[in-house]
């Protein structure tokens, strides 16, 4: 047996698992109604296939995964869509998600199914086989599996989570001793998708049952071996998991994977067995149900689907006495206010406790700082120091406490003498930071659009200038066709030269003068102009080149005075424009510049509404305003200079 | 039934701060006993004075304060404090002097801060502190070994401060006092000269050998860890160890340093409070550590003849900033070079 690393904190609470890890798994009775919620995974919901009315038989896929992280849904028994609507979901918060109703016919008909044999089939197929069976993580966290048997680096070990360190849940523990060989296989058909790495299955040593009949399973097998592990609480955490087997620690932010290492459940193996095997879809699941209201505990295989209530019911669950209940187990579970919510792919556990089992707190006290909560943490965070920061909303200070790697394994809450609910404040604090994350990201969309929208008016304008001088380019043009007529005449760029000329020694006031811009755009004109003769007769040339024509000396002369007076033109333009002291660049910059000042004005000026850091905000608008002033008298100084200028040109 | 919304861990362990509270003050009996039969019942009186003053001051901030008064009364804290305060003051407090200190405690160090968990200075501490500068007299008026009051006595005492025959006859100067002031003699010297100081030494070893017992119980129960008090011990044993050995004219050994005074007392029972001290492990050696410098140096040079008030309360002070600097760091930031295979 390879070698266990321990980790820091953890606790001990008392187990509570001989409650119902005695009795063997009983298959629960068919359900008279089956709800599916679309999103029972981590990931994109699946989407339904089938309309209401429909019959489907026990194993058709009804809903489809939407995405790579997503996974199919089966009909986990035969029977009828009778609705396709929003249900209360197995969640903390109780929210409503849409779900497919089946009322079951009892017949318990299956479609059409056979398994693979792995060996015969290459690793695609494989993969398909276990994509399209819908199975994800039965751990608690529920990722689909196929995503994890696809990683792109190099694996060396996988690990086989078997742990089961949640007081009360015995799910794993009743399978490995009744299904071994199912999980072997399936074991067997992962490492063959990940090119055969080693396998460590760990288990805490509480269960020394599942412990012999693994080993004796394993007796002949090459490459996989148990590691007994100590019970302590959080071990089954994955990263905790990882540690006390590698004695690595995943990196902050990144995931098994980093490390050559791949993590699943035992049930997830179990499920890939069935599903490449046996060509069976996950429909079904064990669950522990206990607690003390509980009269028949133990663990039940439970179609997916399958209300709360009614397994209550086939568990002899006494409602009344029940005064938590609680989905998963006690450390990491969540109450339950509704029994009319389904058991899903990652429903491992039903706790009915009575009201002396899972005392409620009184009012906690204060935290007097015992740092006994450091001393357990397993992500060896400050929890107390957290705490703090929660209850002060310093979510800036939480987060540099590594609010992030906090697993909310509860230990922390579990052992605080003050009684403290700091998983609670934990949550919230996530919560709000996540929320004021997506408030920025918000604000800064809206800043973007509205830059995207200043810039696109901008650039209308500009476009609105080149149209109109388009024009008058095209106007200019038909009279130079006139002149081109005769080669002799007056050539466009000499009469624009001249022009500007005359209206140098003309008087501003004259009438016939043309105002400077004109004459600029008559020069840019004429530049244009003489571009496209200039193109036009390179044309002509090279095409008599390649024909091998006679007229290709006069051509060729053509070419070399057009390009003279092209360049001609363009120095004409150039020299005008730089006595104009014109710079179409850089007053673009200076709106744009303008532009964005403006929007961070009416930004601030909106967050100082809701912001309550007033003075602050205050003094950040006033240098916003400053520099929006700045940028403003720039653009003024700018124009006006060009303005200036323009008219001492006239002057002149 | 009406099903509980409530959050995760649904499941509690049986630990409490009244419990925590209640070992603390279990764990000073020893210490209680042996101060008893060295100094007569001085002490004894004072506990249940100040637990009396510590109790009602307690409720009735709350009351003023208006927080509901039992849960709080019931975490134990305002006694711990009284304890603390009671066996730290001299047997020969009157009562004004406890009841000073106890008010400064709880009033103004612990209340007007916001209450348990949001006092940065620990209240005793303050209470001590605050007496020892405003009346030093009293405050080192340490009773003697030789012959201790009866209860007559001693109640007349503490009720009028008046004795027939005078009260001289039963004080006498701490061992540290004397030591801190031998009189130009060598401290070999001034045990040859007076015997009355070897007589202190050994009442104080005592006194503080019943501490030691009490907080390695405490330790033992998980209380709190080892690594405040440890360090605490042992950066005091390490300097006067160091200087005894340079000049052991002038400076008291390491064992006299760790075995007198109100050295057990703080390692264990002050300097391991966990609202005023650093919240790391690293965090706590810090703070220990620096402590025990501390009350060497104001032991040696300061004018008080024990330091550990002032020790404590200017550590309180740096404390948030040791946490500062020593937070650990979490699962999955630090490279895995030391733990690969
Ligand atoms: S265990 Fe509770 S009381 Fe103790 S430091 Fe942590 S949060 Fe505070
Ligand atoms: S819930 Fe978070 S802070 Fe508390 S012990 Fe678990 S990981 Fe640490």
């Amino acid at each position: 047996m390879g070698r266990i690393w321990p980790f820091h904190g953890g606790v001990h609470p008392p187990e509570n698992k001989q409650q119902s890890n005695q009795p063997a798994i009983v298959t629960m009775r068919v359900p008279k109604q089956l709800v599916l919620p679309l999103n029972q995974h981590i990931g994109a919901p699946a989407k339904c296939l089938l309309e209401v009315g429909t019959k489907v038989l026990k194993g058709q896929l009804i809903a489809s995964a939407q995405g790579f992280v997503s996974a199919n849904i089966h009909a986990p028994s035969s029977g009828t869509i009778t609705a396709i609507e929003e249900r209360t979901l197995p969640h903390p918060s109780a929210l409503v998600g849409p779900c497919i109703v089946i009322d079951t016919d009892g017949q318990e008909q299956w479609i059409d199914h056979a398994g693979i044999d792995p060996l015969s089939v290459d690793k695609g197929e494989l993969l398909q086989c276990i994509r399209s069976a819908g199975i994800t993580g039965m751990g608690g966290a529920g990722f689909p599996s196929a995503v994890k048997l696809q990683a792109k680096t190099q694996i060396n070990m996988l690990i086989i989570n078997a742990a089961e360190c949640e007081p009360y849940i015995t799910a794993d523990d009743r399978l490995i001793r009744e299904y071994s060989e199912q999980i072997i296989a399936g074991i067997q058909i992962i490492r063959q998708l990940l090119n055969q790495p080693a396998c460590i299955i760990g288990i805490e040593d509480n269960k020394a049952e599942a412990i012999a009949i693994l080993s004796q399973a394993l007796t002949g097998i090459d490459g996989i071996e148990v590691a007994v592990i100590p019970t302590k609480y959080p071990s089954g955490g994955e990263k905790q998991l990882i540690q006390i087997l590698t004695g690595q620690q995943v990196p902050h932010g990144g995931i098994p994977a980093d490390l050559g290492l791949v993590c699943h459940n035992v049930g997830t193996a179990k499920a890939i067995a069935d599903a490449v095997l046996l060509g069976q879809p996950l429909i079904s699941r064990v669950t522990t149900v206990t607690g003390k209201a509980a009269a028949k505990a133990g663990n039940y295989q439970v179609l997916i689907g399958t209300q709360v209530s009614d397994l209550m019911a086939f568990a002899e669950v006494d409602l009344a006495s029940t005064s938590r209940l609680v989905m998963g187990g006690p450390m990491m579970g969540f109450t339950l206010t509704d029994h009319q919510v389904s058991v899903v792919k990652s429903t491992n556990c039903i706790l009915a406790s009575s009201a002396l089992e899972l005392a409620p707190v009184a009012d906690h006290h204060a935290c007097i700082r015992c740092g006994q909560c450091e001393v357990v943490c397993p992500a060896e965070l400050l929890p107390q120091q957290l705490f703090w920061f929660a209850k002060a909303e310093e979510f800036d200070k939480a987060q540099s406490h590594n609010l992030a790697d906090c697993i909310e394994c509860g230990a922390c809450a579990w052992v605080c003498p003050s009684q403290i609910p700091l998983v609670q404040y934990y949550r919230f604090a996530k919560g709000r930071v996540k929320t004021l994350h997506a408030e920025t990201q918000l604000a800064e969309h809206a800043r973007l659009r509205f830059e995207t929208r200043e810039q696109r008016l901008i650039d209308d304008k500009l476009a609105k200038e080149e149209k109109r001088k388009a024009r008058a380019v095209a106007a200019a043009a038909a009279q130079a066709a006139k002149r081109a007529a005769n080669p002799d005449a007056e050539d466009p760029i000499a009469a624009a030269l001249a022009r500007v000329n005359q209206q140098k020694q003309a008087p501003a006031t004259s009438v016939t003068a043309e105002p400077p811009e004109d004459a600029y755009k008559a020069l840019k004109t004429a530049a244009a102009i003489t571009r496209t003769k200039l193109k036009k007769s390179s044309k002509a040339l090279s095409d008599a080149l390649a024909s091998g024509h006679d007229q290709v000396e006069s051509l060729q002369t053509t070419v070399d005075q057009l390009t003279l007076k092209a360049n001609a033109a363009q120095a004409a333009l150039s020299a005008y424009e730089t006595k104009l002291g014109l710079d179409p660049e850089h007053e673009k910059q200076l709106q744009v510049a303008a532009a964005k000042a403006g929007v961070v004005v009416r930004k601030l000026e909106k967050s100082l509404a809701i912001a309550e850091d007033a003075a602050t905000i205050e003094a950040q608008i006033v240098t916003a305003k400053t520099a929006h002033a700045t940028a403003n008298q720039a653009l003024e100084a700018y124009q006006h200079k060009s303005t200036a200028l323009q008219q001492q040109t006239q002057e002149s | 039934m009406a099903l509980l919304n409530l959050s995760s861990p649904h499941h509690h362990s049986l630990n409490r701060t009244s419990r925590l509270m209640m070992w603390v003050l279990l764990a000073t009996v020893p210490g209680l006993l042996a101060q008893s039969y060295w100094f007569g019942y001085g002490t004894l009186i004072n506990l249940i004075w100040a637990c009396a003053l510590a109790v009602s001051f307690e409720a009735l901030v709350l009351w003023l304060r208006k927080r509901p008064i039992k849960p709080f009364i019931s975490d134990g804290s305002a006694l711990v404090t009284a304890f603390l305060l009671a066996l730290a003051l001299p047997p020969f407090s009157p009562w004004w002097l406890t009841f000073v200190a106890v008010l400064f405690a709880i009033v103004f160090a612990k209340h007007l801060y916001g209450g348990l968990g949001n006092n940065p200075f620990n209240p005793a501490m303050v209470g001590y502190a605050l007496c020892l500068i405003a009346f030093p007299v009293s405050m080192t008026q340490w009773a003697g070994t030789e012959s201790t009051l009866n209860l007559a006595q001693q109640w007349q005492w503490f009720w009028t401060e008046t004795m027939s025959g005078g009260i001289d006859g039963y004080t006498q100067a701490t061992p540290l006092d004397l030591m801190r002031h031998p009189k130009g003699l060598t401290l070999d010297e001034l045990a040859a000269t007076n015997p009355l100081l070897g007589l202190g030494l050994t009442a104080s070893a005592w006194i503080n050998a019943a501490y030691l017992v009490g907080g390695l119980g405490l330790l033992a129960l998980r209380i709190f860890t080892w690594h405040a008090p440890v360090a605490m011990l042992a950066s005091l044993g390490l300097c006067s160890g160091l200087f005894h050995m340079g000049e052991p004219d002038l400076y008291p050994s390491a064992s006299q340093h760790l075995f007198s005074g109100a050295t057990m007392l703080a390692a264990f029972f002050i300097v391991t409070d966990p609202v005023t001290s650093a919240t790391s492990r690293k965090g706590k050696l810090i703070f220990g550590a620096s402590v025990g410098l501390l009350v060497f140096i104001i032991r040696s040079y300061g004018a008080y003849p024990d330091a550990f008030a002032f020790a404590i309360l200017l550590m309180n002070l740096a404390a948030p900033l040791i946490d500062t600097y020593t937070q650990p760091k979490a699962y999955g930031h630090q490279g895995n070079k030391d733990n690969e295979r």
